[in-house]
């Protein structure tokens, strides 16, 4: 083996440990948001009232009590149940998947699933740059006002060709929303990019002018607002302009064909950043901004160009919540963009780990629904989920402590494992 | 007699000059031409009032002079003013604080709900300090012990926030808005013996109360939050400036091997300042809600971005706490006018744009004075070499 050949093998093999370290991380930062939320759940149920306790905490338990006979020394009884909570989040979003793959609840959470990939992939592109878009909520809702507007009126013109104005208006549709959230990204980039500014905040203040704007442009007839309606929403878009509902149910808001497109969207990124040498110079510009400049990448450009694929990413996920979910523009579009952080830093910012996370958020989004029906539990408890999340994730290091102490209560250790737990040295 | 003119004159062109040096020389080309044109815009509408009574200038005007103009912007600075503090306390010692918006949701909720059980503001007050506090330690204990990207650990203090708030509120009032609460009193309202009293007498000679005055009334008139931030402001620049505890954080932020050498600990200088902002930012959240009595949980909940506002007020401000406390007063001085012209309805302008004014305001300023230093050591961690 020579030295070159040698140095590739321990490099692919640090790249594979970080791999998996960060499938350990995500796993381990997931399992321990669950175990907090279940606290949060028996805390707010403490503070909650009810008549009788849903779940029942006892020392000693009912396993011990059975048999020695008396009742509990200590007792407290809580409003909220959190297995119960946890049962219907997730399994609650699968419905009866294996009788019945296209029930209505399994759809939400597919649906749900097809907008997360697009604002988590549009999040990981950025990310991936160095550049922080937490203003994907923002570009969505204007790919999403983009879509719904123009379509308004370019889709009556291909009326009377059936399949066919399908296959012309949708992916149009699909492209404005992919050009409105790609130049509302572009902004902040050039912002970034040439004066300066930091993504973070400029992203964020976007988010809020584009719901005012939004909001401006449909709460009067006068602009888009539809006549007939008393919400602030548009015209519903034609029939035939949105998704087609193979299989599932129409009503189920759900297209199979929009999922497909997700997936190929994934995978396309996927491609554009490992194989292509735009990719290369993103992800150098991410790792090491001045070895990528020094090695001719044009970094304010890398900054522009990436902002502006992770804009149009998210603006296609808004167009996709028109022409599948909504089938028109309304106000108050769910967090998508937010959500879209969580699911791209759980999935390491790699595109293809981006749909396991985003399904894991659909099942959670798709899920808090059913909890609200099922339980007294605000389906609010998604959004501390996500926030604890992206916090676990944040910090590696205590998970390798974590690993390191595990590790040396282990009687022996062979190398492979430690290089395992420790994840080899990855310099971030 | 001569030469007591001369010499004010001698000040004044003095003052003239070092102020026209600090607008304009050392700026860029497109720097010099706003400030120029933010000068030109002032002056021109202090002419419009004056010379030209009825227009619409003279419209603006009078909206900006407006006493429930002042009063709007000292309450819509209390919030501002105490993150931009605690943001410059976290960043100067090393971590960057992006959570702020995240500390003040939860004191917002906090100080409602430890209001409501109690049945005073002032325990209100204290406990969302102390959730705030609390949501900062663990922020810090992610950065400092467990070394997580800053930026991101702050986004989930923001992000846990924006959940837990509105699940809290869903939990306890059956919704994302809360049930109404005591609010904080204004000054003249307080009974305080004398003082308010006071306040509310009219004055001999010019036979107007403090609170009457013109547009500066405001100032006597509003509740005690803005005085502690007034308060805090100037102990926050003197601590920075004169003791040794704010020479430890800049230390901490700039070059913390040498602040290491000479025997500080820089780890607990970096707690110390990061739950400095958590209790900063708790006074300012828990005001927020407490001047109106409520919490308002849905969308981006009530504090609306004034964490991430708070964060450019520092920057446009240079990590002074008086240049943040400035600029502060600019952005919620926008947010006033804005909510004074939907209130009039004066220009013929939508609500949801007006409502966009200090938003736009700060992405302008962050792209044209955005270009700050950041303390050198500002989101790295740093190990101690001894191995703590």
């Amino acid at each position: 083996m020579s030295a070159s050949e040698k140095a590739r093998s321990v490099f692919e093999r640090i790249v594979t440990a970080s791999g998996v370290e960060r499938l350990l991380i995500s796993l381990s930062a997931l399992v321990l948001s669950i175990l907090i939320g279940a606290v949060i759940i028996l805390a707010a149920g403490r503070m909650a009232d009810c008549g009788t306790a849903a779940y029942r905490l006892a020392l000693p338990g009912s396993l011990i009590t059975q048999f020695t006979g008396g009742s509990a020394v200590v007792s407290m009884g809580f409003c909220y149940d959190p297995i119960a909570v946890y049962d219907q989040l997730f399994l609650g979003a699968l419905g009866d998947v294996v009788g019945n793959p296209t029930n209505s609840q399994f759809a939400t959470t597919l649906a749900e699933t097809t907008v997360l990939a697009f604002s988590g992939v549009a999040v990981a592109v950025a990310f991936r740059a160095g550049v922080f878009n937490i203003g994907a909520q923002g570009q969505l809702v204007v790919g999403a006002l983009t879509t719904a507007v123009t379509l308004l009126f370019v889709a009556p013109v291909f009326g009377g060709l059936g399949v066919l104005g399908t296959i012309v208006v949708l992916p149009l549709g699909l492209l404005l929303g992919a050009l409105g959230g790609g130049l509302y990204g572009a902004l902040p980039g050039a912002l970034k990019a040439y004066a300066d500014a930091n993504e973070v905040i400029t992203t964020i203040m976007l988010n809020f002018v584009a719901t005012a704007v939004a909001l401006y442009l449909v709460n009067d007839a006068s602009r888009f607002k539809d006549p007939e309606s008393f919400a602030n929403q548009t015209e519903v878009l034609p029939e035939f302009s949105r998704f087609p509902s193979l299989l599932f149910r129409a009503r189920d808001d759900f297209s199979l064909v929009a999922l497909g497109v997700a997936v190929l969207t994934l995978v396309g990124v996927w491609y554009l950043l490992t194989r292509t040498s735009f990719g290369y110079d993103l992800r150098t510009s991410g790792i090491q901004p001045e070895a990528a400049e020094y090695g001719g990448v044009d970094a304010d450009r890398t900054i522009v160009s990436s902002m502006a694929l992770s804009g149009a990413l998210a603006g296609v996920g808004g167009a996709v919540y028109v022409l599948m979910v909504l089938g028109n523009f309304q106000t108050g579009i769910p967090s998508y963009g937010f959500d879209g952080i969580t699911v791209s830093i759980l999935a390491g910012n790699n595109p293809l780990g981006v749909g396991f996370a985003a399904f894991l958020f659909g099942v959670l989004k798709s899920g808090s629904i059913v909890v609200q029906v099922g339980s007294d539990v605000p389906p609010e408890l998604v959004g501390v989920l996500r926030g604890l999340i992206i916090l676990f994730v944040a910090m590696p290091e205590f998970f390798r402590m974590a690993g390191r102490r595990f590790d040396s209560l282990l009687p022996e250790r062979d190398d492979q494992a430690a290089v395992a737990t420790d994840g080899g040295v990855r310099n971030e | 007699m001569s030469s007591a003119v001369e010499r004010t004159a001698d000040a004044a062109v003095r003052r003239a000059r070092s102020t026209f040096e600090y607008l304009f020389v050392g700026r860029g080309r497109l720097q010099q031409f706003v400030v120029a044109v933010g000068l030109l815009a002032v002056l021109g509408l202090a002419g419009a009032a004056v010379f030209l009574p009825g227009s619409s200038a003279a419209a603006l005007v009078d909206v900006l002079t407006d006493s429930s103009t002042l009063a709007a912007t000292l309450r819509l600075s209390v919030p501002i003013a105490f993150a931009a503090l605690g943001g410059i306390f976290a960043e100067k010692s090393g971590v960057i604080n992006i959570g702020l918006e995240g500390l003040l949701i939860i004191a917002a909720f906090t100080g409602i709900y430890a209001t409501d059980v109690t049945g005073s503001v002032w325990i209100g007050l204290l406990g969302g300090v102390l959730a705030s506090t609390a949501l900062a330690g663990l922020f810090a204990v992610v950065c400092i012990e467990f070394k997580a990207d800053q930026i991101i650990a702050g986004l989930a203090v923001w992000l846990i926030a924006l959940g837990l708030a509105p699940f809290a509120a869903s939990v306890v009032y059956g919704g994302k808005t809360t049930d109404s609460v005591a609010t904080l009193q204004t000054l003249p309202n307080m009974g305080i013996p004398v003082l308010s009293e006071f306040l509310v007498t009219p004055l001999p000679l010019v036979n107007t109360a403090l609170v009457d005055i013109p547009f500066f009334g405001a100032l006597f008139d509003a509740n005690p939050t803005v005085y502690l931030m007034f308060l805090a402001v100037g102990l926050s620049w003197y601590t920075l400036r004169n003791t040794s505890f704010g020479k430890w954080v800049v230390a901490s932020g700039e070059n913390p091997k040498a602040l290491d050498t000479a025997g500080v600990n820089v780890h607990r200088v970096r707690y110390a300042a990061v739950l400095l902002s958590g209790v900063l930012s708790g006074i300012g959240g828990a005001a927020l809600a407490l001047g109106i009595g409520q919490f308002t949980g849905s969308g981006p909940t009530m504090v609306n971005g004034k964490g991430f506002i708070a964060i450019v007020a520092y920057l446009f401000g240079n990590y002074n706490p008086i240049g943040a406390f400035l600029s502060t007063v600019l952005f919620a001085g926008l947010d006033a006018t804005q909510l004074t012209l939907q209130a009039r309805d004066v220009f013929q302008v939508p609500r949801p744009l007006v409502r966009t004014i200090p938003y736009v305001a700060v992405i302008l300023v962050l792209a044209l004075f955005g270009r700050t230093r950041l303390p050198s050591a500002a989101g790295d961690h740093y190990e101690s070499g001894e191995g703590e």
